[in-house]
């Protein structure tokens, strides 16, 4: 048994590590296509016109260009390796440190809005699953399609402007209050900061895991095990728990986990709105600043999560459904 | 039946109410804490104006020194040059961007222009107490020169600390305008420096940096033991946000002042007027001023319409600056001339009256004239090109898109096109691309007009003067700042040749961008310098003599 354990877990390994080196390779290949000039975007086309050409030349040495794209990519990955994930072009920081400080903050946003969204939404869906065709089915339907429909950064921008700026009940952005030492910042005030973004990115997300739900409830509510317990005169509650619950979980664990990926993208845009210093933000200004180290570090580490999401699911799996377990062991 | 739909109810009233319940008591929470804040605000409000001491001011997330505020690093330099704050510098820009002393009690520069001598202050020390001496100067200039990211040093060799206030610039070649890079370094401690120095810095100037919340805010505070006038403001926070991020700041009233562009100049936010402040920001066309053709790597160099002289001469006098500056800055913006404004070098012969008649006549003796289309031909050329703009950028777009319009009344043909920067220096070789220029410094408009050695031709766009390079040389060359102030403008325009109007004319300028701020009622801005390219730092480089009324 023990055994069986373990190759199934070097399996998984070998997986990750060659998810890894594929990911980092098309991340570079990405890069190294990018219409993006170092140069111009970080120093900027006036401050380059006011510079000699011994200058530029240096800063060309610095932001890697020049250099075969194969030889840079070979000198990272040897570093990375090694578990040196190399020094931020952008910050001049480790880019282990400036990662830190960016994934608490984006952590809190993203557990936060993923929880919730997939609760409400799981919930939402069993409850339109199980009222088919009824107003309540309707409105949530209609709810899931509409916000389906809408781009994240507009609904972002609408609950700055409603609870920002009209009510100005909630914080206009950052993740602190404006121009307060660390030391007088509580909890609360953080929590407070996390509130808007933390619901534009819920209020999205909800939809996808509500309309799944919804659709395997009816599924479950047309089939004859139902219809038997129906007829036993068990009560709605009763067939929900008895019949529904695990059936409906397994395909909501699978899109939760699955959409690690989404929230993890929302989360960009969400952010920029917010001007939350989170991973999304980081990510924005590598990519656009030709960051390599940082870049290819954020992408390794939004990978390791979706893979960590899908790992997760499947173990979730065989809590869920005994029969699963069995037969991923074998 | 009945019974399984009020259980049903049941369960929904109850989750219904489990998630009210939750949303419910957050939102009470944060509405008492905001409430609370609110009416201290509110209460504070009434008797805060006449004591209040402090500003919330937004910048454009791109203003953060992602390094740090590392003069190495680029701290001060770069795009958008200003005072460095938390550092003191040598000199300083004065409104018209001459020179004044700060840190430099005195200096001098030697015949040949190689060597700089600069006396400092004995009286300033940094804010953990430590004596500033020549040896930091010549630390942090030495440092600079060897990892500088941004700022320009190849021209220094050593900087060498004579005595405790004396310290000696040696250059490898004559720098007539080094005092511009003398007012943007920030002297930093020797005894503190590390590689982190820019997170935590440490200055002997008129803030110091208290907090620095990375991707959102900094937090000034005055430093009490300034050497000179002690900065009214006592406290400064800078939040960086993008455009609707801070024009929301604005309207939520938590900013006192907000940056924002022309886009939103009609929005009247209470509380708040809109001020614009003038820049050398400027926009403008290059157009080749050679015939086409191909360099060795067989990229096209040059423009067989465009080479022609009278057909630039009929542009710049041909196109109504003030028509695009109400069409595409609603108004906020100044007819440019020139890459340099207003600014000390700055030839004033550059200025030209907008005149359709004679642009029409310049084309007409030329030789181009009219087809059936309406477009101008000579000799089987037909005077039609691509002006090309940086595709992310709004602005120079919709500046592109007016020109072309007013071009076709000239009987030119113009079609826009959208480029990434991967290309547009390439492209701009051959065709016309919209630029943005307006450094602190002349060396913008050498590097734009003077000849590279290797090709002969002018880096940014073809076009060579042997003249203009002379002049150019000479200012560089020259040991008095003053004197090549004049070289620079000879080299615009000595009387015969240049390249104004009356010369060769090689670039066309548009505008300059005001740079615009929504600031809150009763705050008084200190009268600005002329804004460098961009909006950034430079609108607090004097926030110690703001006050609120």
């Amino acid at each position: 048994m023990v055994k069986q354990y373990a190759i199934a877990f070097g399996k998984k390994l070998v997986r990750v590590i060659l998810l890894v080196i594929a990911v980092s390779i098309a991340a570079f290949a990405l890069m190294t296509c990018s219409p993006v000039d170092p140069l111009q975007a970080n120093v900027g086309q006036a401050a380059l016109g006011s510079m000699s050409q011994e200058q530029i030349e240096k800063l060309q040495e610095y932001w890697g260009q020049g250099q075969p794209p194969v030889t840079r990519y070979l000198s990272w990955a040897k570093d990375f390796i090694r578990g040196d994930m190399g020094v931020s072009l952008l910050y001049r920081q480790s880019v282990s440190s400036v990662i830190a400080v960016k994934l608490v903050n984006s952590l809190f946003l993203m557990i936060t809005a993923w929880l919730l969204s997939g609760l409400i939404g799981f919930f939402i869906g069993v409850i339109a699953g199980m009222n088919r065709g009824k107003l309540i089915d309707k409105c949530i339907k209609g709810y899931c399609l509409i916000i389906s429909s809408t781009p994240t950064f507009w609904l972002a921008l609408l609950l700055l402007m409603i609870f920002g700026v009209w009510l100005k009940v909630l914080p206009i952005g950052l993740s602190v209050p404006i121009g307060v030492e660390a030391s007088g910042v509580t909890f609360l005030d953080r929590l407070q900061h996390a509130v808007l973004p933390a619901a534009a990115l819920s209020i999205l997300g909800v939809s996808n895991i509500a309309l799944h739900t919804r659709e395997k409830m009816i599924d479950i509510c047309e089939s004859d095990y139902v219809l038997f317990a129906k007829a036993r005169g068990e009560s709605s509650w009763q067939i929900f728990w008895h019949h529904g619950f695990r059936n409906v979980l397994l395909p909501a664990i699978t899109l939760q986990f699955g959409a690690i990926s989404e929230i993890f993208g929302g989360s960009v845009l969400v952010e920029q709105v917010f001007s939350y210093p989170g991973l999304g933000q980081a990510a924005v200004s590598a990519g656009l600043g030709s960051d390599m180290p940082l870049l290819m570090a954020i992408t390794i580490i939004s990978a390791l999560f979706v893979f960590g999401g899908n790992l997760i699911a499947n173990i979730l799996y065989g809590i869920v459904d005994p029969r699963i377990r069995r037969g991923g062991v074998r | 039946m009945k019974k399984k739909i009020i259980s049903l109810l049941c369960v929904c009233s109850l989750a219904a109410s489990l998630l009210m319940g939750c949303g419910g008591t957050a939102g009470n929470s944060a509405d008492k804490n905001l409430s609370e804040e609110g009416s201290q605000a509110a209460n504070e409000n009434t008797a805060k104006n006449s004591e209040k001491d402090s500003v919330v001011v937004t910048m454009p997330v791109s203003s953060e020194p992602e390094a740090g505020f590392d003069p190495a690093y680029g701290w001060g330099a770069g795009e958008h040059v200003h005072e460095p704050l938390i550092q003191s510098t040598l000199v300083t820009t004065t409104k018209d961007l001459k020179i004044e002393n700060d840190l430099a009690g005195d200096y001098s520069v030697s015949e040949d222009g190689l060597t700089w001598t600069i006396t400092i202050r004995d009286d300033v020390k940094f804010t953990d107490g430590e004596k500033l001496t020549a040896e930091d100067v010549a630390f942090t200039y030495n440092n600079c020169r060897d990892k500088s990211s941004v700022n320009d040093f190849s021209m220094l060799k050593e900087a060498v600390a004579k005595d405790d206030t004396t310290v000696e610039f040696q250059m490898t070649k004559p720098f007539s305008i080094w005092p511009y890079t003398m007012a943007i370094v920030g002297i930093v401690p020797e005894h503190a420096y590390s590689e982190n120095y820019g997170q935590q810095p440490i200055g002997s100037g008129r803030y110091i940096m208290k907090q620095w919340d990375k991707g959102q805010q900094v937090i000034f505070e005055a430093n009490p033991d300034y050497y000179g006038e002690a900065p009214k403001m006592k406290k400064v926070t800078v939040l960086f946000m993008e455009e609707d991020a801070s024009l929301a700041a604005a309207q939520a009233g938590q900013a006192d002042v907000s940056y924002t562009a022309a886009l939103y100049s009609d929005l009247k936010l209470d509380g708040y007027s809109l001020e614009h402040y003038a820049s050398v920001d400027n926009r403008g066309i290059n157009l080749p001023a050679v015939s086409a053709d191909k360099n060795e790597d067989g990229l096209a160099i040059g423009n067989d319409l465009t080479s022609d002289t009278q057909v630039r001469k009929a542009i710049n006098i041909g196109i109504d600056r003030e028509e695009m500056i109400q069409n595409v800055l609603s108004g906020y913006g100044t007819p440019a001339y020139s890459v340099c404004d207003k600014l000390p070098w700055y030839n004033s012969d550059s200025e030209v009256e907008y005149d359709q008649e004679e642009a029409i006549r310049l084309l007409e003796d030329a030789g181009w004239k009219a087809g059936d289309d309406g477009i101008r031909e000579k000799d089987g050329v037909r005077a039609a090109f691509t002006l090309i703009y940086p595709s992310s950028d709004s602005v120079r777009q919709a500046l592109a898109e007016d020109l072309v319009n007013q071009l076709k009344e000239l009987g030119i043909e113009a079609k826009t096109e959208g480029v990434g920067w991967d290309t547009a220096y390439d492209r701009a070789q051959s065709e016309p691309l919209v630029w943005g220029w307006g450094a602190h410094t002349p060396m913008e408009l050498y590097n734009m007009y003077h000849t590279d050695k290797e090709t002969g031709l002018a880096e940014y766009s073809p076009y060579a003067n042997e003249i203009v390079d002379k002049y150019m040389d000479q200012a560089l060359a020259s040991s008095n700042l003053e004197e090549s102030y004049e070289l620079w403008q000879k080299a615009q325009w000595d009387g015969t040749a240049g390249i104004t109007q009356e010369g060769d004319i090689p670039w066309i300028w548009l505008c300059n961008i005001d740079h615009l701020y929504f600031v809150k009622d009763g705050l008084q801005v200190a009268e600005q310098k002329i804004h460098p390219h961009g909006h950034g730092w430079s609108i607090i480089n004097n926030v110690d003599a703001w006050s609120w009324e």
